[in-house]
């Protein structure tokens, strides 16, 4: 008969003030087969861990029952220590009376301590049942996949190459860089962003060890933890890479006109064009989309031969081009290369996008003098459209009054409801950065609070005020536009109590970060999900911020939340180390709850090859019948043969019938 | 006496499981009358789970997946 051990943890007032702790020790005592109900404090620190490890030893329990908090983020700790003492680790089960009891009916004393004794009713049911299991392991590929070649993704990718292994950095646009590439300075030491940024893109592309792979997108994920299956679509860039010198003739020769996304459509770039002047790698892309197909000639086609000379008429592009990389004869598949990787680990670092103006009608987004703050930093940055001359959009003229609005899209219902937390530095950054260099500029920031929490920041706010940049509490209700490009700003000053009008040449609209298009799509392709704002979710807020509830992905920088650069990088780094980590150690434990088929019960009807969403099952020809065999490498563990199986012949270890119709009797009961 | 409905619910560990935790952790307050059994994937349901659970006693069944 199995010797249970109960043991419930008060988790400091967590559990103990809603549970009546000793009433469920008291209850669970006298369950049947339990040989020891203990409570303690903390029953995951050294002396709780001590607890249970004691009785093992003593012989006094054989199974392990921890009530406390979700077996989600404890239960390996508690599996760790049940090993310890020389207990077979899945000799053990959880009951969770915190996350989903005590946390959830805290002004309910008496239903949270009812259901706590419910649980742990439920839990020893099923601890009855628990058989001992043998962990499996697996080789890993000493490889990873990071995902978004922004400053984030550059060091994830430039930490794990350091430490030897193999990783491909993928990267949507035809160059790494991110959107640390389109500052000017950054907060909040001013530094050139391009002059500390430029540097680590050129290790990033020539490290033996990384594999760029831009201008790219991943298609599909397969496999698990240790031996991903990757696969990533190289977008046909329309223009032989291996002969291209990013000497930027063919785009010189290009006839059309698209609005640049690099400079925030603030100038036009060419069909045919170089990400910008930095760009690593340095190729040219053909823009399909908005290629005018010169001369009537789509690409793939042989050129029209001249009636008079015999030559080929060429586009201006490939005129242009002196290493036959623009070849427009040259039948492109559309759809670009398939690229398959095997990889042990990935980073997602998809980075963020910052909220257009147009939504903001209030705010007269038609007018060109209304730019957002990431506009402002194209105008201000010596590689943007003005090429760093300071001035406004609609008559090349410098602004004399500027007005920065904040917590436009952020902090609003109507849009997001999170904290951007990087606008409050950067529109401060960028009225000092103006306000030092023509000091006779005036300069208003209508702010709700401010906020600059961080190391040398608020000195940095004290420095601009004190440069004269005036400070006005309260939310801009509306800005219009006034004859002669001049702009009415209307707020509510709540320091006077009073509204408040300003004129001004500009107005910048410190417009809010979201996540990188595509991250849930992203996100449902790796198995992780996002949270209710669309950044993804990390395991655990403060214990596990760079994991994800899938083992071997970890993400980093702003596709987690908005963050700026220094904790980017530090995350970035934080994960590349973490998933450094099954590299290093080469193989992984897998654990051994995976189905099983009793080949005496089958009868070989092919139910659970059909239903198998991992392709794990297969039909296999055994005495002349066929009988159900599962892969143990590729079955996850999910269940589904199991409840399938008319036969009942196949059990999820770790969920057995058994296990589950005894939880089911103690919670129904 | 007002009628108190017992529930159980089946959730995956990988998704509704995880949003209970996150109820949880955000301190949404709900009623306690509704206990939970996790399961690896909502596929892991046997429909006879359902049935056994209105057997026993339960007078509402959840399946979250």
């Amino acid at each position: 008969m199995p010797r249970i051990g109960v043991y419930i943890c008060h988790c400091g007032e967590n559990i103990a003030g809603a549970v009546n702790v000793e009433e469920v020790r008291k209850y669970a005592e006298q369950l049947p087969e339990v040989a020891i109900a203990r409570d303690y404090l903390f029953m995951c620190s050294d002396p709780g861990q001590e607890l249970i490890k004691q009785d093992i030893r003593a012989g006094l329990v054989d199974r392990v029952v921890v009530a406390a908090c979700t077996p989600r983020t404890h239960e390996p700790i508690f599996r760790e220590a049940v090993a310890e003492a020389g207990l077979n680790k899945y000799l053990f089960e959880m009951a969770n009376i915190r996350d989903q009891d005590s946390w959830a009916h805290w002004h309910d004393k008496e239903g949270a301590t009812a259901k706590a004794k419910k649980l742990v009713a439920s839990a020893v049911a099923k601890a009855a049942f628990l058989e001992p299991l043998e962990d499996r392991f697996v080789e890993v590929t000493p490889a990873a996949l990071v995902v978004g070649g922004g400053v984030a993704g550059m060091f994830a990718a430039l930490d794990l190459a350091g430490m030897g292994y193999q990783v491909y950095l993928v990267e949507k646009n035809p160059s790494i860089g991110g959107n640390m590439a389109k500052l000017d300075k950054t907060f909040p030491t001013n530094d050139c962003s391009a002059c500390i940024l430029t540097p680590v893109m050129v290790r990033v592309g020539t490290h033996p060890k990384i594999k760029l792979l831009t201008y790219s997108e991943v298609e599909s994920v397969e496999g698990s933890f240790g031996n991903f299956k990757v696969k990533v679509r190289r977008k046909q860039t329309y223009i032989d890479w291996d002969k291209c010198t990013g000497c930027g003739d063919c785009v010189n020769a290009c006839p059309a006109r698209i609005p640049n996304e690099f400079n925030e459509g603030m100038d036009n770039r060419r069909a045919v064009y170089i990400e910008f002047p930095q760009a690593v790698p340095k190729k040219a892309v053909v823009d399909l989309e908005h290629c005018l197909n010169c001369g009537k000639r789509t690409i793939g086609t042989a050129p029209r031969i001249h009636s008079k000379t015999g030559k080929p008429i060429l586009a201006p592009c490939e005129r242009a081009c002196k290493t036959g990389a623009c070849d427009r004869s040259k039948a492109y598949d559309p759809e670009g290369e398939i690229i398959e990787l095997a990889v042990g680990t990935i980073i997602v670092t998809t980075g963020y996008r910052v909220m257009d103006k147009a939504p903001f009608k209030e705010y007269s987004p038609q007018s060109p003098n209304v730019v957002t703050a990431m506009q402002l930093e194209r105008i201000l940055s010596a590689t943007g459209p003005t090429a760093g001359h300071f001035e406004r959009p609609s008559d090349k003229e410098k602004p004399k009054t500027i007005a920065f609005v904040s917590c436009v899209g952020s902090r609003d219902k109507r849009h997001h409801t999170y904290c951007s937390k990087v606008c409050c530095m950067y529109m401060l950054k960028e009225a000092r950065l103006i306000k030092e260099k023509y000091p006779e500029t005036d300069i208003y920031i209508f702010f709700i609070d401010v906020r600059t929490a961080g190391k040398d920041f608020e000195e940095y706010y004290n420095y601009c005020r004190n440069l004269g940049i005036k400070m006005l509490r309260g939310r801009v209700g509306g800005v219009d536009e006034l004859p002669g490009d001049r702009l009415r700003v209307r707020a509510y000053d709540v320091d006077l109590g009073a509204p408040v009008e300003l004129e001004a040449d500009l107005v910048v609209l410190a417009t809010a970060i979201e996540p990188a298009p595509g991250l849930a799509e992203l996100g449902r392709k790796l198995g992780i999900t996002c949270g209710s704002e669309g950044f993804l979710k990390e395991m655990h807020t403060k214990l596990y911020p760079v994991e994800t509830p899938v083992r071997g992905v970890y993400i980093a920088g702003c596709a987690q939340g908005p963050k700026d650069i220094p904790e980017a990088v530090s995350q970035a780094r934080a994960a590349s180390s973490a998933a450094a980590v099954p590299l290093t150690f080469g193989k992984i434990v897998v654990e051994p709850l995976i189905s099983e088929v009793n080949q005496r019960k089958c009868s070989g009807c092919g139910t659970c090859e059909k239903l198998c969403p991992y392709s794990a099952i297969k039909l296999v020809e055994d005495k002349g019948r066929l009988r159900s065999h599962i892969d143990e490498a590729l079955c996850a563990g999910c269940g589904v043969c199991a409840a399938a199986c008319p036969s009942g012949a196949i059990t999820l270890h770790g969920f057995t019938n058994a296990q589950i119709s005894a939880q089911i009797k103690a919670l129904a009961s | 006496m007002q009628f108190e409905p017992k529930i159980i619910a089946f959730l995956c560990n990988w998704c509704s499981y995880a949003g209970a935790d996150l109820a949880g952790s955000l301190r949404f307050q709900y009623p306690p009358n509704v206990t939970v059994v996790r399961v690896p994937c909502s596929g892991r349901v046997n429909p006879m789970f359902i049935l056994k659970a209105f057997f026993t006693g339960a007078d509402g069944v959840l399946v979250g997946g």
